[in-house]
């Protein structure tokens, strides 16, 4: 057991955090950290962020060197996640470019593909968005029923259906789509192919979904005679579902970057307790107070090493097994539980919103914005399903 | 960074595991209900043939002076097969007093006995109607005639009928409410009037112990009179690592139970571990056993550094185990349905045991209150 970092996992940490204090948007790491609301502006701003990454060699520090990236290893990722947070540096709006598909297209794209994407991918230029769920195909995403079709003996592809959730979609310049291109009743997992469709042309319109924290992180997607080529097709026709498990081995550190944050967040709560005060005493003196507090410390950190212990496993196995599924569910409830306690300890002034409200972070928007974290990204319910069948080993339900 | 146990720790691990379960696994713990303490001899002696009893002794007094972290795989097979006993009361709260606190002499008298498996203490704290605090500890030490006496009552003293030796704590200050107490170590002797007490977890034998004008000598007493409740601190820390070790073992075993159970009971045509409403309850199960897991491996490893945080991790592991284990080892009877609730199945000696180590030497909220106090809070 030990959990000293090396040398070289030191010196890359120092290089990040100088880079940061230089290149941070100015006044950032003072706390001037609002982000523009207009949308192009927002975008605008964001890309930029993104580019400046990018000349620094800071955009996708996992991929291999020669295609822009630093060959990092997981635990530089840990770093890397550890600063970022540490300074709450803007969001990454490439995340699924950068994470997801440049990853997959490197592990598994043509020549052309990786030649004519991944560059963009890294400096901003093209930003992508993932059409995966839609209206009738949420956890069960074989129902998908966006459907695209040969056009005669061209190669072109005409895609019709409706997608939703789309993050990025608004901003989107590429999307990296899920479409039925034949039918499998018994077996629906076949018969899906993976296009990376232009989001800018004429049969591709985007809405925003407005959501109960008033973001509009979400969109849906309507495909009208949307055309994509041979040469967008990602892996092969029909074996869709294998692109998207190799995608998805490829989503390594993103958990380690939430929990960083919840644990980051829980000192936040801790200070508030000790700010706050009921009859003239702070609430962190209260006896059931203390308890709860020691609690959440009690489960946050045993949810941090749960993760440094399957990360272990991970570095040594060389992929991500199920039991990560924990990860996701464990952070992801202890983030519900404990925004509600930093809202509740506020007593009624807790339900001032926005600007009104009184405590940085806006716990408010945190409370309401983690009732989407269980469900994005595989629900509670699916990653217990995960956990139950492939850590456990019990049987599937008849349903699946 | 590397956080899992060594090759050696694992393969050290299933050296224990192989011989637990020759003597039946949880048999060991039955045997005791039926107070027949003669397999858990054997498994204490076997135990020490392998050196789990020297694991944590320098090598001046014939032990292997490793650390806390390896005498986790000891103490998690222990716990899945529920032995009971003094294993951890001698290795993990007496050990690490004596180390600390201990003259070269009490040392060279009990170190060595203990690393050999001859030697098991006990260890005496609770009196009736009183509770694991400072002001709870009433058993008086007091000088008459140049002499120590000790008078009053210690119950729930664990295997008092196979310890050697008892580490008492006792009052030898009735102005001083923080401490004003001292720690004495006495040897088993027949002057002793030991009176066995019937325990909720039959497996766990307790035993109530009178002292009357009982001769202490100076030799007797360990580290400083009046301090005994801050040094005992220090043996909390390893106990409470070392519990925390042996739930997770215990609750690793339930999990193990539910799982496999749910995978072969058949009810409307098709294993019950295929409905959700069982398996999402074997999940939160699994789940809480990993975190317990995650907790208390980082427990046993800070407990031997000067890391800020020693305090915090140790006791949140404490907590966090014993609540759980309550919680696992219900959900497993609900699981079992009917057959659960029954003596034959083991799930009851889990959740008595379970039961046993949430209150045994504090409460979860003392131990909470430690872990908000030791961060500075």
């Amino acid at each position: 057991m030990d959990f000293s970092f090396t040398k070289k996992e030191e010196k890359f940490r120092t290089e990040l955090r100088t880079w940061l204090e230089t290149n941070l948007p100015e006044g950032w790491l003072e706390g001037k950290r609002d982000l523009p609301e207009d949308l192009d502006e927002y975008s605008r701003v964001l890309r930029a962020w993104q580019n400046k990454l990018y000349e620094g060699g800071w955009a996708a520090i996992a991929w291999p060197k020669e295609y822009g990236g630093k060959d990092a290893s997981l635990m530089e990722e840990i770093i890397y996640h550890q600063e970022m947070v540490r300074v709450k540096a803007p969001p990454l709006i490439n995340y699924i470019g950068i994470h997801m598909v440049g990853p997959t297209l490197i592990d598994i794209g043509t020549d052309e593909q990786k030649e004519r994407y991944l560059k963009n991918i890294l400096t901003g230029e093209e930003i992508w968005c993932q059409g995966y769920s839609e209206p009738g195909a949420g956890s069960d995403l074989t129902g998908l029923k966006t459907r695209a079709v040969k056009d005669g003996d061209s190669d072109r592809w005409l895609i019709n259906g409706q997608k939703v959730w789309t993050s990025f979609g608004h901003v989107a310049d590429k999307c990296f789509l899920l479409t039925r291109t034949s039918n499998h009743p018994e077996k629906k997992h076949r018969g899906i192919t993976v296009f990376m469709m232009d989001m800018h042309q004429t049969g591709v319109e985007t809405l925003p979904i407005v959501q109960m924290d008033g973001h509009k992180d979400f969109n849906e997607v309507y495909m009208t005679d949307a055309v994509a080529t041979d040469a967008d097709v990602v892996g092969q026709v029909d074996s869709g579902w294998h692109v998207l498990i190799a995608l998805m081995l490829h989503e390594r550190t993103g958990i380690g970057a939430e929990l960083f944050t919840l644990e980051k967040q829980f000192n936040d709560t801790v200070e508030l307790t000790q700010q706050y005060k009921v009859n003239g005493k702070p609430l962190i003196e209260d006896p059931a107070i203390r308890q709860r507090l020691a609690n959440f410390y009690a489960r946050v950190r045993g949810s941090l090493l749960n993760y440094y212990k399957n990360l272990t496993t991970t570095i040594k196995n060389g992929q991500p097994g199920a039991e990560t599924s924990i990860d996701k569910l464990v952070v992801t409830e202890l983030n519900q539980a404990l925004s509600a306690f930093a809202v509740e300890i506020q007593g009624h002034q807790g339900v001032l919103w926005d600007k009104d409200a009184v405590a940085d972070p806006k716990w408010q928007h945190l409370f309401l914005a983690s009732f989407g974290q269980t469900i994005g990204g595989g629900t509670s319910e699916v990653q217990r399903n995960t956990i139950g069948e492939r850590v456990l080993g019990l049987p599937k339900d008849m349903g699946r | 960074m590397d956080f899992s146990l060594t090759e050696e720790q694992e393969m050290f691990r299933g050296h224990i595991r192989k011989m637990l379960d020759k003597f039946g696994g949880t048999q060991v713990a039955r045997d005791m209900i039926d107070n027949n303490p003669e397999s858990l001899k054997k498994v204490y002696s076997t135990l020490a043939e392998l050196g789990c009893s020297g694991i944590n002794i320098p090598e001046e007094y014939d032990g292997m002076d490793l650390d806390a972290l390896d005498l986790v795989p000891t103490f998690e097979e222990m716990g899945r097969s529920l032995v009971p006993g003094l294993f951890m009361e001698t290795s993990a709260l007496a050990v690490p007093i004596l180390k600390k606190y201990g003259t070269d002499e009490q040392k060279q008298n009990y170190l060595p006995g203990v690393a050999t498996g001859e030697k098991l203490i006990s260890f005496a704290a609770l009196e009736p109607f009183n509770d694991f605090s400072p002001a709870g500890i009433q058993c008086e030490l007091a000088q008459k005639d140049g002499q120590w006496l000790l008078n009053g009552t210690k119950t729930l003293v664990p295997e008092a009928e196979l310890a050697d030796a008892f580490l008492l704590l006792v009052r030898t200050n009735k102005e001083h409410t923080e401490d004003g107490l001292t720690l004495v170590l006495i040897d088993k002797t027949d002057a002793l009037t030991i009176e066995s007490q019937s325990s909720f977890d039959e497996a766990k034998h307790v035993a109530k112990i009178e002292f009357t004008n009982l001769v202490i000598t100076p030799e007797q007493i360990i580290g400083e009179v009046d301090k005994g409740w801050e040094q005992l601190q220090e043996g909390l820390l390893y106990f409470n690592a070392a519990l925390s070790s042996y739930i997770v073992g215990a609750m690793e075993n339930v999990v193990n139970m539910a799982t496999e159970y749910a995978k072969i009971r058949e009810q409307f045509g098709q294993a019950i571990g295929r409905f959700q409403a069982i398996k999402h309850s074997i999940v939160n199960m699994k789940v809480n056993l990993e975190i317990a897991r995650s907790l208390s491996h980082y427990a046993n490893w800070v407990v031997d550094t000067d890391e800020f945080d020693r305090e915090a991790a140790v006791y949140s592991a404490r907590t966090y185990a014993t609540e759980k284990f309550i919680e696992v080892s219900a959900h497993n009877i609900q699981i079992h349905g009917g057959i659960g609730f029954t003596e034959e199945i083991d799930c009851h000696l889990f959740v008595k045991r379970a039961r046993y180590y949430n209150q045994y030497l504090g409460s979860t909220s003392f131990y909470q209150e430690k872990v908000v106090s030791s961060l500075g809070w």
